[in-house]
Formats: C-alpha cells, structure tokens, sequence
C-alpha cells in the first residue's frame, strides 16, 4: 500500500541519497590511493570519514523519516477515503430506499460528483438491482454521469477509456448498450473484450423485448460480426446470467454460425446448465470437426440428459476415431439407457487411451446395478490388465470392491 | 405452549467482506422491521460472533478473501447440531449450477443471485425464517415440558 503514492519523489530521494554517498566514498578512495599507510590516520581523512559518517546517517534518518511519514500520510488518506466511500453509501443507500414516490430532490445540487461518490454508487450497483437499481440510475443520470462515461468510453486514452467501459458495465445502464455493442469492432482487442463484458452485463438485467430490433437480437447481431476471442464470447454469454438461454438457443438455432462461436454456444450452454436447451445442443453430435462433436457430448454430460434422438449418434462417438471425442462421449452415455450404453462402455475399458478408460468405467459404475456388475467382473476377470487396473480404480472410488477385485487392487497399489 | 416469536425479532448475521452490501442490507432488513442485525465484514470473525450472537440466519457472500463462503460453513458446520435448522442464504454474483450445487451440500438452504432485487431478498429471508421458527416450535414441543431449556 505504500507504494501507491509518492513513487518519484522516493525514487528521486533514493537516488540523491545513493548518488551523495558514492561521490563521499569515491573521495575517500581517492585519499587512501593518494596517501600513504600513515595518512589514514591524518588529520583530513579523519575529517573526511567524519563527514562520511555524518553526512550517511542524516540522509538515512531523512530517508526513515520520509518513509515515516509516508506510511503515516498514505493510512490518513486511506482512512479519509473509507470514510468518504461509507458516507456516500449511507447516502445512496438511502437515496436508494427511499419510498418510490418521493422526487429525487435529495440529491446533491452539484455538476459533478466527485470520483468517491461515482466508485461508490456503481459498487452499489453491482449489489442491487430492481426499483432501487432504477433510482440510482437516475440521479446518476441527472449528474451526466452516463454521458460522461458514454463520451470517455469513446474518445480519450487507453486507461481512462478503459475505466469508462468498466464503469458503463457496473452501471449496466440500458442506453449504454448501444454504444457497447458499437465497441465491439474497436481495433484494440482489450476494448473490445470490456465492451462484451460490460454489454452482456447490462444486457443480463434489461427486460426482454423479442423481434428482430430488440437488445437481444442487436446484441447476437453484434457478437456474430465481433472480432472476438473464443473465451471473450463465452464469458460475455455467461455474464448474460438467465438472459442467456433465448441468445444461446437464437445462436445455436443459425446454420450459417462459425465453427468457433458454435463451440463456445454449447460450452455455455453446459456451463449454464441450461437442461431445456439438450435437443438443440445434441444437434451438434455428429459434426465433422471432432472438436465441436465433444463439446456437444461434455455440454450433455453438463446438462445430464440425452434426448432420445442423440443416442444413437452417441453410441457411434463412443468408438469415434478421435480420442478426446471419446472421452466425452463416454462420459455423457452415463445419461444413456443401461441397455443401450452398456455393449458400448465395455469394450472402452480397453481402450488405448487412459482418460477414455476412465471415462468408460466410470459411467459403466453410474448406469447402476448392471453397470456397476460389469466393472465389478472386468475387475476381477478382464484379459486386459489395463482395463483391470480401471475398474478396480473405479470400484475403489465408488466403495464397492469386491473380495478379488480388493486382492487385485492390493498388486495394483 | 411457546410463543411463535414475531419474524422481525429474529437475528440475522451479514457476512460480507463489501461494506456496500453489508450497508445494502442492513437498511433494507432495518426499514423492513428487522431489528437484530448483526454484520461482519471479515469473515474469520464471523464463527467468533455466530458463538455470542446465536443467530436464526445467516445472510452469506460466497467469494470472499482468505476465507470464503464455503470455509465459513464449515467452520458452523462444527458448531450446528444434527436436529438444529439454521437457514444460510448464500448472496453471491457466481450462478453457475456446480457452485450452487456445492453450496447446498456445505449446508446452504437458499441463494439470491447479486444484483439481488430488494422484494425477493425480502422474501426468501422470511420464508427462512418461518421454517427455522417453525423447526424450532417443533423441538420445543418435542421436549417433555419442564425439561425445555
């Protein structure tokens, strides 16, 4: 913390000091190669040392002084500052809480509200939402607050623009979307990746307003045409919070949706749990690029159903030739018919790779009685020693060894 | 036969490291009629002050610095007997479904998702607390009288 003010006047001290003490120390150098063994003891290098002496402890007292003071100056004005925050808060606070039919007239007559009384209300924003969110905005608005981060988000250096982009997001004021969305086609990627953030942020409390002009629809347009990372998408889509299912199912629904966004749409849509949209993410099961086939498969295994109509698909990828697709899908045929699952689960159990191994004989120990019988025998009798050493592992997680598969499982260990 | 205590006596206990949410909520329980309220912005003080406080909810942030939401559950874990129901009310801006899902296993019984609206904190606070008084009427009554503590 005491660090954050005072950096060039310390520098400049910490030079000065340093600087003074090398030209001393250099003198004295200079003497002792000037001089011969018995004038260390002279009169003027005596007096040298002495000044030495002196002149190093003044400069360190100054030095622990300042620094003193320093710490002394910074927890003042960090105290000062809590104050100002708590004092603000109680006042919006109350602002806030104010019975709906009562004006607005309690808020300050000033121009501009200082940066304390901003970072506190939008602080506060971030907390509250509703009729009391409504009325901070308001006297946020009656202040030019919004117009100003609205005009500094446009224009102006890196930081501040910055700083008005994240303020637009804490504020999460309906018209910022627009500007928002405008941000997304900025040529620096970090304002870009703040503009999604705070738009989806404002857009997650904004009511729904279906058709083609509404925010919803501006905002699939914009994020369609942004020039995006993949993991900007996906935090912006979870930052949409219940907003998201609607935008995800208009996204997913688009035949002509880029590879990219398309995985990021059923990343989120596992992520988000969102159970109601499994027939539109299971339409992905058998797409040619492996990546989003197992994205579709994990987002299944997210949600914890397979519609019917993905099943077959899905026991296809159980054997699929890439291996993470394999993974998942053997993952998701947890949520499979025992039936159907098992004939394909088995035969993983020795599968080359490691993690499909583990995938199979897990989910074989999920599909219940019947599956867990089945690890229980691949156990204890599998020809394949890996497949072994899997089951066991797994029966070992689940508490369920039995008698050989615990003989086994102690050669394993 | 015990009185059914009046909603607004109860005590409720606000573990939040923001002061803006601890200030928030606070007013909103305040102008609702909540009288005892209690509230900690450092959450390792908050098991200090659930021991002298004994609240009837406990309104909890999740993520927080050095100890979060989940460490200050288990630590009351500790401290909560089988047969006690103590509502916990997670606030927290975090609604991916494995958070929430660990949240109900480390003994949460609701969430309200932040920015909360004001009405629905209200609600779910009072419907914590007519089960946690209803839960309690129960024990009492369970109790054969004169051994009632």
């Amino acid at each position: 913390m005491w660090r954050r003010y005072g950096d060039a006047a310390y520098t400049l001290m910490t030079l000065a000091i340093f600087g003074f003490e090398t030209i001393a120390l250099g003198a004295l150098s200079l003497s002792f190669l000037l001089g011969s063994a018995t004038g260390i003891a002279s009169t003027p290098v005596e007096g040298i040392l002495l000044g030495i002496v002196i002149s190093t402890a003044s400069a360190l007292g100054l030095l622990g002084l300042y620094l003193l003071s320093y710490h002394f100056i910074s927890a003042m004005r960090d105290r000062h500052h809590a104050d100002q925050i708590d004092s603000w808060t109680e006042w919006w606070v109350g602002l806030a809480l104010t019975s709906t039919d009562a004006p607005l007239e309690d808020v300050p007559e000033r121009h501009r509200l200082p940066r304390v009384a901003v970072d506190s209300v939008l602080s506060l924003l971030e907390a509250v939402k509703g009729e009391e969110g409504d009325r901070l905005k308001e006297a946020l608005a009656q202040h030019g607050v919004d117009t100003r981060f609205l005009r500094k988000a446009r224009a102006g250096h890196l930081t501040s623009r910055l700083d008005a982009i994240e303020g637009l997001g804490k504020a999460r004021l309906p018209q910022a979307l627009d500007p928002l969305l405008g941000l997304f086609h900025h040529p620096r990627a970090v304002v870009r990746r703040m503009a999604a953030r705070a738009a989806a942020g404002t857009l997650a409390i904004m009511p729904p307003e279906p058709g083609p002009d509404g925010p919803h629809a501006r905002f699939v347009d914009a994020l369609r045409h942004a020039d995006l990372q993949p993991g900007v998408v996906q935090e912006a889509l979870l930052l949409l919070e219940t907003r998201a299912g609607p935008i995800l199912r208009e996204l997913l629904a688009d035949p002509e949706l880029s590879d990219s966004l398309r995985w990021v749409v059923l990343e989120t849509s596992g992520r988000l749990g969102l159970a109601d949209m499994a027939d539109q993410v299971a339409a992905s099961a058998s797409h040619p690029d492996p990546e989003l086939r197992a994205a579709t498969f994990r987002a299944l295994r997210r949600l914890g159903t397979v519609p019917e109509g993905a099943a077959a698909a899905l026991l296809d990828a159980v054997d699929d030739e890439v291996d993470f697709v394999r993974v998942q899908a053997a993952h998701a045929a947890a949520f499979l018919d025992p039936d159907a699952a098992l004939p394909a689960l088995e035969p993983r159990l020795e599968d080359q790779s490691w993690w499909v191994r583990r995938a199979a004989a897990g989910s074989l120990a999920r599909l219940g009685e019947a599956g867990v019988a089945a690890v229980k025998r691949a156990a204890e009798s599998h020809p394949d020693q890996a497949a072994r050493e899997m089951a066991v592992q797994i029966l070992l997680e689940a508490d369920e060894l039995t008698p050989a598969a615990a003989r086994l499982a102690s050669g394993v260990a | 036969m015990l009185a059914t205590p009046r909603l607004t006596d109860a005590r409720i206990l606000v573990v939040d490291d923001e002061r803006v949410n601890v200030v928030l909520l606070e007013r909103i329980l305040e102008q609702d009629g909540y009288r005892n309220v209690k509230s900690v912005t450092d959450p390792s003080v908050a098991v200090t002050l659930y021991d002298e406080f004994e609240p009837d909810l406990v309104l909890l942030d999740l993520h927080m610095p050095k100890l979060d939401g989940f460490g200050v559950m288990k630590l009351l874990e500790d401290r909560i007997s089988g047969d006690t129901f103590l509502p916990i009310l997670i606030l927290t801006a975090d609604i991916r479904p494995e958070i929430k899902r660990r949240a109900l296993s480390a003994g949460a019984k609701d969430f309200v998702t932040k920015p909360f609206d004001r009405t629905e904190v209200l609600l779910r606070i009072q419907n914590l607390l007519e089960t946690r008084f209803l839960h309690l009427r129960m024990r009492h009554e369970a109790v054969p009288e004169g051994q009632a503590t």
